[in-house]
Parts: C-alpha cells; sequence; structure tokens
C-alpha cells in the first residue's frame, strides 16, 4: 500500500460522480484544445497556403487586421523587382467569400503570366488563358465537396465562374480555395490598383543568409511594409491575435467551471468521508498528510480529464475541420505547446478545486469526524 | 514508571458553553498503568478519552503527553502517529482497505517504504491471529476479528498508551473475553499502558485502577492491583 492506494479507491468507489468529474474537466480541455488549436490552424493554414505557391518572403500591410484587409498598392512592385535578389514578385489579392452560397471558400486572384501558376499541379483542365469569360482553377478538395468538374459553372462573389481547371495542393488552404485572374477579382471588390500583398520569389540556389540579406533589402525597398517570410506573415495578422485572445478567454472560463467541478465533486467526498478522514486522523495522520490525500484526488481527476480532454479536443477539431462551410479556412491544429498549455491549466484548476475542501478536510477535529457517523 | 499523560483542570464543553461535557477534571496516569474510565452513559468518559489522545479539544485546562504541553492538530497528530493507539468500539476500519492494508495505513509516514510497513502489518495479523485474512474487507470478518484488527491496528507503531473506548461494547461475552484478553497481553507483553473506557463493571476490574466518572466530574480515583485475564468462569453476562 502506499500514498496514492487510498485516493485512487476513494474515487473507484464512487465511480459515476468520478466519472462525470473527470467528463466535465475533459470538455473544459478539449474546448481549450480545440479552441486555440482551430486558431492557430487558421493561421498555420493560411501560411502553408501561401508557402506552397513558391514565395520565399511576403511584403504586407504592416499590422494588418486580417488576411483580406491588407493593402499594397500596385506601385510597390516595381521597387520590390529591382531589388538584387528578387527573381520575381506577384502581386495577389485574396478574398473570403462563398462558393455556390455551400461553402466558404478563399477566393485568390494571381496576374497573368505570374510565377505563381508555374507549379500549379493540375489534375483536370488547364490554366486560364487570354480571352477566357471569367475564368477559375477550384482546388481538388472544394470541387469534389461541390461536386464540380472542368467546364461546370461555380458562384463566387455574385459572379458566376467558368470551370477551367482543378488542381491538386498540399494545404488544405489551397485544396479549398478558387484560383481567378486578378484583373476580374480586382472588378468585383473594387481594389484596383491595389493588392492584398506581394509574394516574392528569390534567386536560387538560396540559403538562410540569403533570404535575411533579401528581407534587409526589401525592407528598404519597401518602408512603412511589412516584410517576412510565410510564417511571419501570418503571424503578423492581428485578427489571429484576437482570436487567440478570445480562444483563450473562453477556455479559462471553461477551466474555472472545471475547477468548480472538482471542487463541488471534493467537496461532497469529503462531506460524505468526514467518518473516513476522522479515523486516518486518529490514526496520527497530520493535517498536511489529510490535504494531501484529497489534493492527489484532485490531481487524479484532473490527469485522466486532461488526457481525454487533449483526445476529445483533437477529435472535435476534425469534426469541426470537416464541415463543409469551414472547409480549408480551419485545420485541425495540435501542437506540443497546447497539449502543455492544456495540461498546465489541468494541473492548476484541479488541485486549485481541491484546495478548500482538503483545506476543510484538515480543519475538521477527529472527535467531531467520528461522531458524524 | 513516568508520568504518561496529564490533565490538569480540564473542561470541555459543547454548544457554546450550554453543555458541560467535562469539567475541572484532573488526571495523571503513569507509562506502566491500566486504568479503567467508567460512568453511565453521557457521563463524560468518552470525552476524556478523546481529550487524552488530542481528538478533542480542552475548552478549558491543558493537557501533557509525557510531561510536554501538546497544542494544535499537526502536534496531536504527530503524538498519535507515534505515542497512542486507539481502539474504538464500533472499530472504525476502512471499509474499502482490506486487513492488511487497514494496518499500513497506520504505519504510512512512521515506517518508509511499502514493503516494510508490509511485513510490518503481516507480523501483526499473524500475532492476533488474522495471517489468513489480511487481504479480506472488513465487511468480510466476524465482529472479534474485526476488533483483533483494530487492536493490531492501533499496536502498528509501538505505541506508549493504548486507548480503547469500550472496546467490547459491539461484541458477544465470549469475543470479549478474548478482547479483553489481548488488552491485558499487550500490557504485559509489551508494557503499554491502557486506558479502557468501559461502563460494564467487569471489564473495569481486570484494570490496575478505576477513575469513575459522572456528570463530567470524577468521583473516584482508585488503584486496585494489576491488570488481570479474564477467564470464562470469572466472566457472565
Amino acid at each position: 500500500m502506499t500514498e496514492l492506494t487510498l485516493p485512487l479507491r476513494g474515487l473507484i468507489a464512487r465511480p459515476l460522480r468520478t466519472l462525470l468529474t473527470i467528463l466535465g474537466i475533459a470538455l473544459a480541455v478539449a474546448g481549450f484544445v480545440a479552441l486555440t488549436g482551430l486558431t492557430a490552424g487558421v493561421q498555420h493554414s493560411f501560411a502553408s497556403g501561401i508557402d506552397e505557391n513558391g514565395a520565399d518572403l511576403v511584403v504586407s500591410q504592416r499590422g494588418a487586421f486580417n488576411l483580406v484587409s491588407s493593402t499594397v498598392p500596385r506601385s510597390l512592385g516595381s521597387g520590390l523587382s529591382a531589388v538584387p535578389d528578387v527573381e520575381a514578385v506577384s502581386g495577389v489579392l485574396l478574398n473570403i467569400t462563398t462558393a455556390d452560397d455551400a461553402a466558404n471558400i478563399v477566393m485568390a486572384g494571381w496576374p497573368a503570366g505570374s510565377f505563381l501558376w508555374n507549379d500549379m499541379h493540375l489534375l483536370a483542365g488547364r490554366i486560364p488563358a487570354p480571352g477566357d469569360q471569367w475564368p477559375v482553377i477550384l482546388g481538388e478538395s472544394i470541387a469534389t465537396a461541390l461536386d464540380k468538374r472542368v467546364g461546370d459553372t461555380v458562384e463566387l462573389q455574385f459572379q458566376p465562374y467558368q470551370i477551367v481547371g482543378i488542381a491538386s495542393f498540399s494545404s488544405v488552404l489551397n485544396q479549398n480555395s478558387a484560383i481567378v485572374p486578378l484583373e476580374g477579382l480586382q472588378q468585383l471588390l473594387s481594389r484596383e490598383d491595389v493588392f492584398t500583398l506581394y509574394e516574392v520569389r528569390l534567386k536560387r540556389p538560396l540559403d538562410k543568409n540569403d533570404v535575411a540579406v533579401a528581407r534587409t533589402r526589401l525592407m528598404a525597398a519597401a518602408p512603412g511594409f511589412e516584410v517576412g517570410d510565410t510564417e511571419q506573415f501570418a503571424n503578423s495578422i492581428r485578427i489571429f491575435d484576437l482570436l487567440q485572445a478570445i480562444a483563450q478567454t473562453i477556455s479559462l472560463a471553461v477551466m474555472a467551471m472545471a475547477s468548480v467541478a472538482v471542487a463541488n465533486t471534493l467537496l461532497m467526498a469529503v462531506n460524505e468521508r468526514t467518518f473516513e478522514i476522522g479515523v486516518l486522523a486518529a490514526l496520527g495522520w497530520s493535517p498536511r498528510r489529510i490535504l494531501r490525500l484529497i489534493l492527489i484526488e484532485g490531481v487524479f481527476m484532473s490527469a485522466a480529464g486532461g488526457v481525454i480532454g487533449i483526445i476529445l479536443g483533437a477529435l472535435a477539431m476534425e469534426m469541426a475541420a470537416k464541415t463543409k462551410f469551414a472547409a480549408g479556412l480551419i485545420v485541425p491544429y495540435l501542437s506540443g505547446w497546447s497539449i502543455v498549455q492544456a495540461l498546465i491549466f489541468v494541473f492548476i484548476a484541479g488541485p486549485l478545486g481541491a484546495l478548500y475542501p482538503a483545506w476543510r478536510a484538515t480543519r475538521l477535529l477527529p472527535a467531531d469526524a467520528l461522531r458524524r457517523i | 514508571m513516568s508520568l504518561l499523560v496529564e490533565l490538569s483542570n480540564v473542561g470541555r464543553d459543547f454548544d457554546s458553553g450550554r453543555i458541560v461535557a467535562v469539567d475541572d477534571v484532573s488526571l495523571a496516569i503513569e507509562d506502566d498503568e491500566t486504568v479503567a474510565i467508567v460512568g453511565r452513559s453521557g457521563s463524560g468518559k468518552s470525552t476524556i478519552l478523546n481529550l487524552v489522545c488530542g481528538l478533542d479539544r480542552p475548552t478549558r485546562g491543558e493537557v501533557r503527553f509525557e510531561g510536554r504541553a501538546v497544542n494544535g492538530r499537526a502536534a496531536w497528530a504527530a503524538v498519535r502517529a507515534s505515542r497512542i493507539g486507539i481502539v474504538f468500539q464500533n472499530f472504525f476500519l476502512l471499509q474499502s482497505l482490506s486487513a492488511g492494508e487497514n494496518i499500513e495505513v497506520a504505519l504510512l509516514g512512521n515506517l518508509g517504504g511499502a514493503r516494510q510497513r508490509r511485513i510490518r502489518a503481516l507480523e501483526l495479523l499473524a500475532h492476533f491471529g488474522l495471517a489468513e485474512r489480511a487481504t479480506l474487507r472488513p465487511a468480510e470478518l466476524s465482529g472479534g476479528e474485526r476488533q483483533r484488527l483494530a487492536i493490531a491496528r492501533a499496536l502498528a507503531n509501538r505505541p506508549k498508551l493504548l486507548v480503547a473506548d469500550e472496546p467490547t461494547g459491539s461484541l458477544d461475552v465470549q469475543t470479549s473475553q478474548s478482547v479483553m484478553s489481548i488488552i491485558g497481553n499487550v500490557h504485559r507483553e509489551f508494557g503499554t499502558a491502557v486506558i479502557v473506557v468501559t461502563h460494564d463493571e467487569e471489564v473495569a476490574a481486570l484494570c490496575g485502577r478505576r477513575v469513575e466518572i459522572s456528570d463530567g466530574r470524577i468521583r473516584s480515583d482508585s488503584r486496585v492491583a494489576a491488570i488481570s485475564t479474564p477467564t470464562p468462569a470469572s466472566r457472565t453476562r
């Protein structure tokens, strides 16, 4: 018998209550993992989506609130192209809209002749050609989800587009995006002469130092604008900070509720086990040891809830990402850091909830406790 | 022979002083004594016992153990853990633990290592004829076995003082005799001082000293003879 035997037996002796409390903690942790994971997933999805198109650096508006609100003037392009390390630059206009009013989709407007078209892996059809009327290339996932083929029509931004190609991408964002000629999208959005960002491709061969040098030069060529790699670009978008803050606030509130659930369960357990605590005190268990007994029960429940919660959270993210309206925009992203954060929360919330019942247990006089049988 | 427990003008009130359970009790017990605290139900004898082992806190007066005033829950817990073994009328065994574990739980914190605790528990179970019952839960034991287990648990940490609150109150005549015999043997074998709270004069007669309580006060305190072992013929009920 060890010091863990008694708390474990205590929990097993009340299986339903223990299970419900663990479930409460698990749901709180799942909420945290899913909310923060999905927020990080969106960010990660945008970064990898832009990265995939062959760009090494991105020039965007400094401190843009969201992905589509960044505005970079067309006039910046010539200065960026003139930087010695730059092979090519391409303005890109991004927009989030609905496709056929059935799914949310990212529309990307690419200029004709841009290097972005070069690495595209077409599964069917072709890239838009001059003379095409509102042509679009759909990512494979969104084409499948909407049951669209080359030659079909899809309504984007209230404009019927003709599907000329279906392409395969590695990033979830691009798999669920629609790529259209830049001019048409600028016209639809009334954003002529501006882009959301410039994607910059550097000359090969390339090493880390080359990228750093090129970044410094591009910053000089585009003063007041953000220059960074795709990850830095995604991180600079302030809406992600807002989403993270909302996710963390909700998570904290849910964690607090889980802590109260632990407190309630253990308070009931302490009340029910007054006699047992009295016996232990009579046997010479110190108040500190009795406190530890109750805290260990809290930690056991929190640990179990934490592990189950992480699994539930990961499943919830997968399910959320599979819904038609979230496809491509929401990507499950379970990082080691979010698991660590969840476990830190759990190992604070659980014992915190157990602290008051444990303290109450230590305040009992053994004679009073033993009288209560 | 030295002073083990000393109560000096101890009082214990309940219900904001409306009930005086123990009033101005002074009692000194040596480390080789066997003491019976007798009295009717509600006389205050169990409250005195609770005060002797720090299970309760006196409203007035002072309790000293081995010459030192003991104050606070933690200090009393330390004294009970190493110096006092308690046997209750209703055994107060933990139902979620086996017989062996019920002894081991008293050793936690006093005897390091799960293996050592296990060995000590098995020794005690064997000593009290419960070796075969080590893995059984208290509910699976007879009344006599439970009380023997409770005594074994009380002796786990080799206490200087064994206190028993109505140890035979829940037992039949035969089992009571057996339990009192065991308590007598504990005194003789281990040199443990014994305090027994009882309303049973025959149990009290087995002790070397008799303290009578009435209305929370000591009415008489007399020394008779050393503890004796009951024989079946000496007891009727």
